[in-house]
């Protein structure tokens, strides 16, 4: 008989085994293929902006070599200063893909490296499922954990910024983040060294991957001083904390765009604090027991005290002097929500950072949103070592989410296991005890008299709920059918949700426009590649672009050809210069552009399509940064209208009306006519007439314009040269002279044509 | 012999002026020793501010302090003013402070001032440079788009008459001062129930505690929190009060409310059926005994509890999804409303 119940044990693992692998194979495949809406509907190509520069850093890496690529100087971003790409970048990415490259490239399975960046995130989510599944099964049981990775591989909140195409640090970071997590988890429960120095491994490929990781160095000494203030001290907790510790702070610090942060920012202090916590900890765990209380509670409390008062005082003298950073203005913005706003402008104009509605939540999560505090509560209610760990997770992720979307990356992941847990703790409860019960049943009339009289009171209260005259001990197993099925249906719900979002909302490439006529018939706009590859045919190698940050990344990546400024957006006094250049006179600009060596100028411009994401109405953040910089030349308020309007339209102001961004957008646009009876001149993106029709251009010429307007391009005039210099104010005479021809060519045909 | 009379009468009018000037000067030095601001009676105002020689700057704001008038802005306008007022009187260089004044018009005091000045608004900041003279218009600094705390008053004051006030905020007290307060009072609520502190590990507070953040957060309050939306919006046109914004970049206090509690009803929908589930075994594990659950103790009947919390979560599920659908527009599931 034992053995009869072993095989049928064994065989129910292997069963076990089989569904599981089976489920997590097919959520991996559910999860790459609904990733894939953007290169079905376009082509395989990059997305947005930063992926382009991850793109030709990894392009350039497997070109050049690991080595190459570290010492790698960058003469075409950041004209003239350049960048040290190497120096300044989270190499994981590249070196991820650009290893996948190799690999495949050595089975002789040649393929462009642009594919293997294109497809590495949605390849990456099924990964981030398995992880998730491990984690889940750590904390709370193999069937949660299937719930969990399902979930993960088709949440919204996730695919936002793994789709493919989308090739950016995030695609692997969250693989990383959850695998980290759950190798931690593991060490904690074994309180073993190997998991522990896992976990660091795993801790050193997130770091480089993505900044984010400053969130988990946060996160676990948290979880260890939680674990110490509940008195759950235990030695597993002492050598999975320092061993992991340790080994993380040398790993981090190989990273070169790491180097001596993880000892030199606040950022990083916590968990070294947290480090020196632990070991008074046990130190006191070790002297409990070997003197007298009397005496233990003054080492206790006079070492605490000194030791904490130390500490503190210690930490301000080393930020007073200089050797540990003060925390960063990106982390103080996460506290004090008014911060960035009056400090750092150019964080607060990334539309990333904005704080999160509710409506981005629930978009993002669905049915996980309103299921996952479930999860939370019984995690509460039902805590231990590791649960601390999700609370913690959960709860500190949801508050940085709600500061800013961008985070509601680093939520999601918690979302999907918490709400695995809710799903599978109803579930468990739902469908599996028609079997535990025939079964209890059984072997309770089967036992002896001892517990005869429960086990029929058991089945007593069963036949009563079965023949349904309102035992109110049990759910009916109507009710409880009915339970089951309308919980599937608000799974297939998130389902159906999942696919429509990332269908409709993050499969656009925003690299290729996509809009649809009145009958239904889609129009792709592809304006930007053509405008790049008009440059990189008909502009010189080394010719400068200059446009807002914005662009830079995509004119590198496409055109091939040397930017000002760009996204990686370090040098703020750089912006600001392009900005006033954009937001002054054309002489002034064109004054900036020639000490600037700007050889063409690019503007994007939606007005006749309208696309909204224009220059025009990024311009007023132009026009901010510039003044934080040059607040003698620029002033916002001359960019209003009378009534304190930001508007191009009839009531636009002087500034506005003669800047150059104004008039590089709507030269002559006044001759456009959209419809029979519109006038010429209607911007279509503000929904109004321009205010100034008639724009002449003396310092730069249009070189290409797109098929609809979207980009376009101006080249900066060489101005003749002076025939004879005389005297030594050349650049002052010059220009005075110049402006003269200038406006001599103007007033002409303005006289003839009155003659006329 | 005329002509020296004329020259006589000309030279003492202008150092009459002369000393006028430094009278000014001195009168508003006077002035501002014992307080920051000039408070401006009509006489001063046509003397000091109006009239002709000047070689100082004024800063005035015009505005209405008294209780009768309603202006709810008046007073944290002029509390900043103050600020500013304050930080120039006690850190600006002794010349400088005799190149820039701040004064105040106060509406109950000098209507007449307001009518001259042909102003029927408040509070307005006014800057009359040295130069200005007879019914020129002042530059005005535009609180709507500049806002009107101390430091938009101090670039304002600095881009006017290039006198840079440094604003020294005196600290605000009150929020350190509740904060250790709170945490005082926490304190003592400790220490008094010191003998029972199993509160403390009481797992249901810790969960609803858990539970409150993260509908909190869910719900937006944050965004509340930084851009100050309006409680709810009225319709122009049929005065209907409009709880939920019709677009998915803005959401109104109200909405944000509804939002939370559907969140919530769900959640404890939730808990509602897994309890009935768990009831079964509490009972069977405890038989009698007391038990720590909520729910056990109002002793509702398993199956009702279950369906109690199935209709909980599609009722209020689906209601959540046609306020998400009348804010995302285009948005085509919905489950059992519209």
């Amino acid at each position: 008989m034992t053995s009869t119940t072993a095989s049928s044990r064994s065989s129910r693992v292997g069963a076990t085994t089989l569904l599981t692998i089976v489920v997590l194979a097919l959520a991996w495949f559910v999860g790459f293929a609904s990733r894939l809406f953007a290169i079905v509907r376009f082509e395989s190509i990059i997305h947005e902006f930063d992926p382009w520069f991850n793109y030709r850093a990894t392009h350039h890496m497997v070109q050049h070599g690991f080595y190459k690529f570290l010492n790698w100087f960058d003469e075409r971003a950041w004209y003239p200063l350049g960048r040290i790409v190497g120096g300044t970048v989270y190499p994981g990415l590249m070196v991820t893909s650009g290893l996948i490259h190799w690999i495949l490239d050595s089975l002789n399975f040649h393929v462009h490296i642009r594919e293997v960046c294109v497809f590495l995130a949605p390849t990456f989510s099924g990964l981030t499922a398995i992880a998730t599944y491990l984690l889940t099964k750590e904390l709370w049981s193999p069937g949660a954990g299937l719930f969990a990775a399902c979930f993960i591989a088709i949440t919204p909140g996730y695919t936002s910024r793994s789709v493919a195409g989308s090739y950016d640090n995030e695609g692997i970071a969250i693989f990383a983040l959850q695998f980290t997590y759950y190798l931690w988890v593991k060490s904690l429960k074994t309180g073993s060294i190997m998991w522990a120095s896992l976990c660091a491994l795993s801790y050193f490929y997130m770091v480089s991957a993505w900044g984010g990781y400053v969130f988990i160095i946060n996160l676990i000494p948290l979880h260890a001083l939680a674990l110490i203030i509940m008195g759950r001290y235990s030695s597993r907790l002492f050598v999975s904390y320092t061993s992991f510790y340790c080994l993380a702070t040398i790993l981090s610090m190989q990273v070169p765009f790491v180097g001596f942060q993880p000892v030199r920012t606040s950022e990083h202090m916590p968990a070294f604090g947290v480090f020196g916590l632990l070991q008074i900890v046990a130190l006191m765990h070790y002297a409990r027991n070997r003197i007298t209380r009397q005496q233990f509670m003054t080492l206790f409390v006079g070492g605490l005290t000194i030791l904490g008062g130390l500490a503190v005082v210690v930490y301000f003298a080393l930020v007073w002097g200089g050797y540990v950073a003060p925390f960063s203005g990106r982390f103080y913005s996460l506290w004090d929500t008014g911060y960035a706003k009056i400090h750092i402008p150019i964080i607060a104009s990334v539309s990333e950072h904005q704080p999160t509605t509710w409506v981005s939540f629930f978009f993002d999560l669905h049915i996980t949103a309103a299921v996952f505090p479930v999860g939370l509560w019984y995690c509460i209610k039902k805590v231990n070592d590791e649960r601390v760990f999700i609370i913690l997770y959960a709860v500190s992720a949801v508050y940085f989410a709600g500061v800013m979307v961008r985070l509601m990356l680093t939520l999601t992941p918690a979302v999907c296991v918490l709400a695995g847990i809710g799903f599978s703790y109803t579930f468990e409860k739902y469908l599996k005890d028609d079997e535990t019960r025939d079964r209890a049943s059984s072997t309770g009339s089967n036992k002896d008299e001892k517990l005869y009289d429960k086990a029929a009171k058991n089945v007593k209260s069963r036949s009563l709920q079965s023949s349904a005259d309102g035992e109110d001990t049990t759910v009916s197993s109507n009710v409880r059918t009915i339970i089951a099925i309308i919980l599937v249906i608000f799974l297939l719900m998130f389902v159906v949700h999942a696919t429509y979002v990332t269908s409709n909302a993050y499969s656009h490439p925003s690299v290729v426009l996509q809009s649809s006529t009145s009958n239904g018939d889609r129009i792709i706009m592809d304006d930007f590649r053509e405008a790049y590859h008009w440059l990189r045919e008909n502009t010189a190698d080394d010719a400068r672009i200059m446009s807002w940050w914005d662009y830079g990344y995509q004119i590198a990546g496409m055109a091939n050809r040397t930017t000002l400024v760009d996204n990686n957006t370090w040098n703020n006094s750089h912006i600001a210069l392009v900005g006033k250049a954009m937001s002054s006179n054309e002489s002034a600009a064109y004054e900036i552009m020639t000490e600037l060596d700007v050889d063409y100028i690019l503007v994007i411009f939606g007005g006749v399509i309208g696309y909204s994401g224009d220059d025009i109405n990024k311009f007023l953040w132009m026009v901010r940064i510039a003044q934080g910089e040059h607040p003698k030349d620029i002033r916002e308020e001359n960019y209003f209208t009378a009534s304190g309007e930001y508007s191009t339209g009839a009531g636009a102001s002087e500034t506005m009306l003669n800047c150059l961004m104004y008039k590089m957008s709507y030269y002559r646009f006044g001759e456009t006519r959209v419809g029979y009876n519109q006038a010429g001149g209607f911007d279509r993106t503000r929904g109004y007439v321009i205010g100034k029709k008639d724009i002449t251009l003396e310092y730069i010429e249009e070189a290409y314009t797109t098929e609809n307007w979207l980009v376009r391009i101006y080249k900066r005039k060489e101005l003749p040269n002076k025939p004879t210099v005389k005297e030594t104010t050349i650049p002052i005479k010059g220009k005075k002279v110049s402006q003269g021809k200038n406006k001599k060519g103007v007033i002409r045909p303005a006289a003839t044509a009155t003659k006329a | 012999m005329r002509l020296l009379a004329a020259v006589l009468v000309v030279l003492i009018a202008v150092v009459a002026s002369q000393q006028t000037l430094d009278e000014k000067v001195q009168n508003l030095v006077d002035l501002t020793a014992r307080q920051s601001i000039v408070k401006f009676n009509l006489d001063k105002w046509k003397n000091l501010v109006r009239m002709q020689p000047r070689n100082y700057s004024m800063i005035v704001m015009f505005t209405a302090l008294s209780p009768g008038v309603n202006c709810p802005i008046c007073k944290p306008a002029y509390e900043e003013f103050m600020i500013v007022a304050n930080s120039h009187r006690y850190t600006s260089a002794e010349s400088e402070r005799r190149k820039l004044f701040f004064g105040i018009v106060d509406y109950e005091d000098a209507p007449q001032i307001f009518q001259q000045m042909n102003l029927n608004t408040a509070p307005i900041l006014y800057h009359f440079g040295p130069k200005l003279s007879g019914k020129k218009k002042p530059e005005q600094m535009d609180f709507q788009r500049q806002g009107f705390d101390a430091d938009a008053i101090g670039r304002f004051v600095a881009d006017q008459s290039e006198v840079h006030v440094r604003v020294i905020r005196p600290p605000n007290y009150t929020a350190p001062v509740v904060i250790a307060l709170f945490v005082s009072l926490l304190l003592g609520m400790l220490y008094m129930k010191r003998n029972s502190l199993d509160f403390l590990l009481n797992r249901t507070m810790w969960g609803f505690v858990c539970l409150a953040i993260t509908f909190i957060f869910m719900s937006g309050q944050m965004w509340n929190h930084i851009r100050g939306p309006p409680f709810m919006i009225n319709n122009p046109q049929t005065k209907e009060p409009s709880f939920i914004h019709g677009s998915t970049q803005f959401q109104l206090i109200a909405e944000t409310y509804i939002v939370a509690v559907l969140y919530a009803l769900v959640a404890v929908g939730f808990i509602c059926v897994n309890e009935a589930a768990d009831q079964t075994k509490e009972k069977k594990a405890a038989a009698g005994k007391k038990t720590n659950s909520l729910l056990a103790l109002i002793n509702v009947p398993a199956n009702t509890l279950a369906i109690v919390g199935l209709v909980l979560i599609c009722v209020f599920f689906s209601f959540l999804l046609s306020v998400f659908r009348s804010k995302y527009r285009g948005y085509p599931y919905s489950f059992l409303f519209a």
